[in-house]
Order: structure tokens, then C-alpha cells, then sequence
């Protein structure tokens, strides 16, 4: 067995043995492909992604864990060159969340968001990090 | 012909001992040996050892690390020191990602350990401890070292875990690699060699084509002109032909603009240029500029006017066709003028460079005048007079032409627009021209004197003859000289905006970068203190107390040449050179 497989094989146990223990996280594996893989993650509290619910696709190279898997674009070093393959698919969701919690204003995928960051207005980008999450991560009302 | 270049100067200075100024004599004195060294695929271990060596020494650290820490500085040992002394050891071993550890730790491994990579069980004896004490097993780290490997990452792979910077131990990755594919870690190797010509900007690669293999490193200063053992003459900063006295800039410039611009001026710049008298096509078939028609009419080639039949070459100097004039009165349009200007340089760059192959058929011709002289029954022997005279001309056709293309950068008003008034620029362009002129009107002599058919003189008139071309050589050597001064220090050393380096003249042409030795290895893999490991003798005499002051640390056993080269630069020599062709015969 391919040496991916073996180890995603033993995520996919890992994953369902913790389910409990990592409730902001749900980590599915497709039934047919053991390389693709979709993440909801909740939003954490005290932020302006709270209530929102964010839905990931993970798609797995051949060649992990040594290098890592493709999934939306998150600017997030560890997805990029400081990948190690230590890193688990549920270690990822757990830094995206911190990512979540405390944004890189010097590196954001969203421009606007960042440069509100940058000029110091807290309040500016919470309300449209609020906004993005209900137009996107939500469910729709009536 | 084989030791010819040797003999060449030493016979030249004795021919010319008592008929020339001293000063000549005190500039063929530097640069004895060539700074710049081929190095090839045997000799590219030998190459690097030396660097190895020194921080290995100055360190006590292994081979790989010291390649660590050296790949992390692009050989820049110095820095590297530089850093060590100000930051310290530990900060630098950190930084590289290099991690020391102590034979313990390495020791006892139980029985069964889990890798995190594979999150499998695995007996002790499949794990691998890397330096920075990280674990995994051996699978999970040779697909690792393979992934990186392919991806051209080699000179730096780091642990596999999480935010450890450490760069994993060379040995381990050779052994756990080539176990499962031998190819790869051959190929591993290679990167790691291959990185003291890629990551160091003192080295380059031959930029031959198809590639010669080899690399040339240079001792101090990029901006010079090599010739590699392949035969190819280039500049070292930016890779192209030898260009001096332009700059890379310049040079890039013009042969852009050359390309872009050769349909208009293709046939502007014909082969034929037109008798000023019948009007009929000329062919020049020589390499002196002074043509003359069938019809008897003689002319300039350079400006296709008219002149003397019976002309002295001291006329021909008098003659000024080499300076530009702006046509005012015509006030033709600009791009007009930008093209007259253009063709202007254009073509005289064009009449010297083909002047300089056509004179290359010259060396045949003249080797045959010579073989015929030595047979004849003579008080004349020594005709290193004639050889040397040839390539007195070759260098000096070649610093001409080359002159050309400068003059339309540095008085054009594009590139150096800013950097002085028109004033100025006059004046300065009206000093260089006279240099030009001078070297132009001494060179085109010198083509004269050598395409005489001298075999068939008298004795008298080949003494005559000798005198002029070994009068006209040094002429020629010294008005190169002084117009690299003039360039170097009037045109280029006060510019303000704009860096332009050039390689400096060279009197006796491109240097010939020469082999590392390779027994040089055996002596210091063999870490007996001789004289030319210098370096490592050092290191250890430093630890012992002796002043270190010295500055004998950066100094290798040529270094000492270095600095009095250094300063010869200060007065603007620059190199010339003679293309592959000319130099293949030798």
C-alpha cells in the first residue's frame, strides 16, 4: 500500500477515535476516495467568524504527508513552504481556526480586510469579516 | 608557436630594453600568473576544499557541516567569519541550521518507537535520529530526501519536523537515499558540489555552447574578462562576449540595438564601400584602413573620403574622421540624426571589428613570412618582434571597436543624460576623441607595417621595419592604457546616477584562467603544514596565540598579488582580448 494511503488510513482512525475531543472540527473523508476530504469548521467565539460555519475541501497529493494538501486559497505558511509532515489534517483545521482567531494582516488573501487591519481599524474589518461570514458561512434566513 | 605566450613578453621587454620608457617596463610587471582558475568536473572537490577547509578548521567541525554553513553564506567565507565574530557560534550554527550534537545522544534507541510521520511502530532499528534530535523512521525520511531532492532542493533539507530549521545531515541522506535509489543520490552529490559555482557569485559557469563543463573562479574582482580553457573569451560579470571597454550595460544595449537596427543600417554598412573617385564598389581585402581603388584613387575606408596617394600615415592621423560632427545647420530631425549618429558609430565599430577578422587571416600569412625569413642566411634571429606585433594589433583593434559603441553611450544623450552639461560633455567627448584618433591612426600603422610582404626586404628594410612595429607596439599598449584612464577616471569615475564597471585593460590580453592543480588536494586532505595551506596552518597558529591581525586569514598563497593587481586597476586598465579563433592556433 501506497504509503499516503496507509497514513491517511490512519488519520481517518485517529479522526473518528477524537471525534469528542475537537467539536469545533468535523473532518469527513469521501466514501469512494480516500483523497479527498471536506472540513467544517466553526467559526471560534469571540470573533467575527463566530456562528458561521466554514466548509473546506481537501484534496491529497500522492505525495503526502510530504507535501501538503491543496485546499482553498488560505494564505497560511504552513499549507505552503513551512509544510511539515508532522502536520495531520486535523492539526491544519486547528491552525486555520487560529488563523481565524488572530488574522496576518501582512498577509491576507482578502486585501481590503487587511489593509483595515493595518490602519488600525478594528472595528471596520470586524464588521466586514461579520458580513462575509453571514452572506457566506450561514444559514440563509427565510 | 606552442610556448609562444610565455616567451612573448619577456622576449618583448628585452628586444625593447633601452628603446623605451621605463614605464612600460614597470606595467608588464604585475599580474604574473592568472588569478582566475578553470574549474572542472575533477577538480571541483579540490576547488571547494580550500573554503571547507578553513571554516572546518577555524570551527573543528566536520566536512558537511562546514558545507552547511558555507551553502548558507554563498561562500562567502569571510562573512561567514565576519558573522562568527560579531554574533557569535551559537547564532551562527542557528541560523544555517546547524546542529552539533554529542555522540549520547545518538546511542541507545528502544525497542520500538513511533514515527509521527507514518504514525507506525517501528523498531528502533528503522529510525534515524537526525542531529537536531528529531526521529522518524527511516522510510518516512528517505521519501522525504527523495521529494526534496527532485524538487531541487538538495543543499537544503530540513527535518521533517514542525518548525525545525535544522538542515539534515549530508551522510545520513547520501546513506538512507541511495539504499533505495543510487542514481539519485549521485544526483544529490552533484547539488551539493555544484553548489560553490551556483550559490557563489566568485564562481561561474562557462557560458560555452554546447557546454564545455567547466566553471572559472575569479580571486577579487567580478568585473574582469576571462578566457576559459575551452577557448572561450567572456566577460565574467555578465556572461557575454568580451565587450571592455563597455560596460555591461552598454554592451547590452548596443548589441540590442545592433539587432533591432540591421535592416536600416544592413545596407548602409555593405561590404563594399564606393570609390570617392569612379564611384565603383571597393572591396577591402586587407586589414588596413587605408584603401585604394583600381582606378588609383586611395581613400579612408572609415569615412570613404579621399585621400593622398602618396599619403604618410602621419596624415591619416591628422585626419579626423573618427569624431562625430553634429550636423547643426541641417537641422535634420531628430530621429534623423539619432540614425546618423547611430551609423556613425556603427560603422566604425563595424570597419574595426571586420578590420579584426580580416587581420585574424593575418596570423597564417605571417607565420609563413617568418618561416621564410628564419631560413634565409641573416644576422637577424629573434622575430618574436613580428608575433608580437600581430597580437599588439589585435588587442589594440579590439580595444578600438569596442571604444566605439562606448563613445555613442557615454556621449549620446539617452544613458548619461544627467550625469553632465553639454558643456562638459564637449569637452569630455573632444578629449576622448583625441585619444580615439591617436590609437586609431597608430593602429592602422601597425596593420600597415605588418602586412608588408617583409620576407622579400633587404635586411636593412626588415630592421626598418622591425624598429616601427616594435615602436608602434608600445605606442599602441600606451595609448590603450591612457584611454582606459580616460574612460575609467574622466568618464566613468564621475558619474553620479549610474554605476559602470568595466573589465580592466589587459596589455596582455584576456587572461587565460589556469587548471587547479589537483596535488594541491593530496596536500591539504593530508593536513601537513606547507606553505600552501595556508589557511588551515593559520587557523591553528591563531588558537595558539599569534597576533591575528595579520589579515593573514583572508589571504590565500596568490593573495598577496591581489592587492598591488587591485591597485593597478585604480588607474583604468581594462581587458582586451583576442577572440577563440585567434588564440586556437596556439
Amino acid at each position: 500500500m501506497q504509503a499516503s494511503r496507509a497514513r491517511l488510513f490512519k488519520e481517518y482512525k485517529e479522526v473518528q477515535r477524537e471525534k469528542a475531543a475537537d467539536p469545533d472540527i468535523q473532518l469527513v473523508c469521501d466514501d469512494s476516495n480516500i483523497f479527498k476530504w471536506t472540513a467544517l469548521i466553526k467559526g471560534p467565539s469571540e470573533t467575527p467568524f463566530e456562528g458561521g460555519v466554514f466548509q473546506l475541501a481537501f484534496s491529497v497529493p500522492e505525495q503526502y504527508p510530504l507535501q501538503p494538501p491543496q485546499t482553498g486559497e488560505i494564505c497560511l505558511d504552513i499549507l505552503k513552504n513551512a509544510w511539515s509532515p508532522a502536520w495531520t489534517l486535523q492539526s491544519v483545521c486547528r491552525a486555520i481556526i487560529a488563523l481565524m482567531a488572530h488574522p496576518e494582516p501582512d498577509s491576507p488573501l482578502n486585501c481590503d480586510s487587511g489593509n483595515l487591519l493595518r490602519s488600525g481599524d478594528i472595528r471596520g474589518y470586524q464588521s466586514m469579516a461579520r458580513m462575509y461570514t453571514r452572506l457566506a458561512a450561514m444559514p440563509k434566513k427565510g | 608557436m606552442e610556448d609562444y605566450e610565455e616567451d612573448y613578453y619577456s622576449s618583448d621587454r628585452d628586444s625593447l630594453d633601452g628603446l623605451e620608457n621605463e614605464e612600460s617596463d614597470v606595467q608588464w610587471a604585475p599580474s604574473k600568473g592568472s588569478s582566475s582558475k578553470v574549474i572542472t568536473k575533477e577538480s571541483l572537490l579540490v576547488a571547494q576544499r580550500e573554503d571547507l577547509r578553513r571554516v572546518m578548521d577555524l570551527l573543528s567541525i566536520r566536512e558537511h557541516h562546514a558545507r552547511t554553513l558555507l551553502i548558507d553564506y554563498r561562500w562567502d567565507v569571510e562573512k561567514l567569519f565576519a558573522v562568527l565574530v560579531e554574533k557569535g557560534k551559537t547564532f551562527l550554527f542557528a541560523e544555517a541550521g546547524v546542529t552539533l550534537v554529542g555522540k549520547h545522544d545518538l546511542g541507545s534507541s528502544p525497542s520500538t518507537v513511533m514515527c509521527n510521520i507514518c504514525i507506525e511502530d517501528v523498531p528502533g532499528t528503522g529510525v534515524t535520529k537526525m542531529n537536531c534530535g528529531h526521529n522518524f523512521c527511516n522510510n518516512c525520511w528517505t521519501e522525504h530526501f527523495i521529494v526534496k531532492i527532485n524538487e531541487g532542493q538538495s543543499k537544503r533539507i530540513r527535518c521533517m519536523a514542525h518548525k525545525c530549521n535544522a538542515i539534515c545531515d549530508e551522510a545520513i541522506v547520501r546513506n538512507l537515499v541511495r539504499r533505495r535509489h543510487p542514481n539519485l543520490a549521485e544526483k544529490f552529490d552533484r547539488f551539493l558540489l555544484e553548489s560553490y559555482i551556483d550559490d557563489n557569485k566568485m564562481v561561474k559557469w562557462c557560458p560555452s555552447t554546447p557546454h564545455c563543463g567547466n566553471a572559472i573562479r575569479v580571486e577579487d574582482d567580478e568585473f574582469c574578462e576571462v578566457e576559459c580553457s575551452c577557448g572561450l573569451q567572456f566577460c565574467f560579470s555578465c556572461l557575454a562576449d568580451a565587450h571592455s571597454p563597455c560596460s555591461c550595460l552598454m554592451w547590452e544595449l548596443w548589441t540590442k540595438k545592433c539587432r533591432d537596427e540591421s535592416e536600416t543600417v544592413n545596407w548602409i554598412t555593405v561590404h563594399t564601400k564606393p570609390c570617392p573617385k569612379c564611384h565603383k564598389p571597393v572591396e577591402k581585402n586587407g586589414g588596413c584602413n587605408l584603401v585604394s581603388c583600381i582606378c588609383g584613387q586611395a581613400f579612408c575606408w572609415l569615412c570613404g573620403g579621399a585621400t593622398g596617394r602618396d599619403h604618410t600615415w602621419s596624415h591619416i592621423s591628422g585626419h579626423s574622421c573618427g569624431r562625430y560632427k553634429e550636423d547643426g545647420e541641417k537641422k535634420a530631425e531628430r530621429a534623423k540624426r539619432d540614425l546618423y549618429r547611430y551609423m556613425h558609430y556603427h560603422n566604425r565599430y563595424k570597419a574595426h571589428t571586420d578590420s579584426f577578422k580580416l587581420e585574424s587571416n593575418l596570423k597564417e600569412t605571417i607565420r609563413e613570412k617568418v618561416s621564410i625569413l628564419e631560413k634565409k642566411d641573416s644576422t637577424l634571429r629573434d622575430f618574436s618582434w613580428v608575433t608580437n606585433g600581430l597580437h599588439r594589433l589585435f588587442r589594440s583593434r579590439r580595444v578600438l571597436s569596442y571604444s566605439y559603441p562606448l563613445a555613442f553611450y557615454i556621449f549620446g544623450d539617452d544613458l548619461f543624460k544627467d550625469e553632465m552639461t553639454n558643456e562638459e560633455r564637449e569637452i569630455k567627448q573632444h578629449l576622448f576623441e583625441d585619444q580615439q584618433q591617436q590609437l586609431e591612426a597608430n593602429v592602422e600603422k601597425l596593420s600597415k607595417y605588418l602586412e608588408e610582404p617583409f620576407d622579400q626586404f633587404t635586411e636593412d628594410k626588415v630592421m626598418d621595419i622591425r624598429m616601427q612595429v616594435i615602436n608602434l607596439s608600445v605606442i599602441t599598449d600606451n595609448l590603450c592604457k591612457k584611454m582606459y584612464e580616460c574612460i575609467e577616471n574622466d568618464l566613468l569615475g564621475s558619474l553620479q546616477f549610474g554605476i559602470h564597471n568595466i573589465a580592466p585593460y589587459q596589455s596582455k590580453g584576456i587572461e587565460k584562467a589556469t587548471e587547479l592543480s589537483v596535488c594541491w588536494n593530496t596536500i591539504v586532505t593530508d593536513t601537513q603544514k606547507c606553505p600552501t595551506s595556508e589557511y588551515h596552518t593559520n587557523g591553528i597558529v591563531t588558537e595558539s596565540g599569534r597576533p591575528s591581525g595579520s589579515g593573514s586569514l583572508d589571504e590565500s598563497g596568490c593573495s598577496s598579488r591581489k592587492r598591488p593587481r587591485k591597485e593597478s586597476l585604480g588607474f583604468g586598465a581594462i581587458d582586451l582580448n583576442l577572440p577563440p579563433e585567434v588564440i586556437d592556433g596556439n
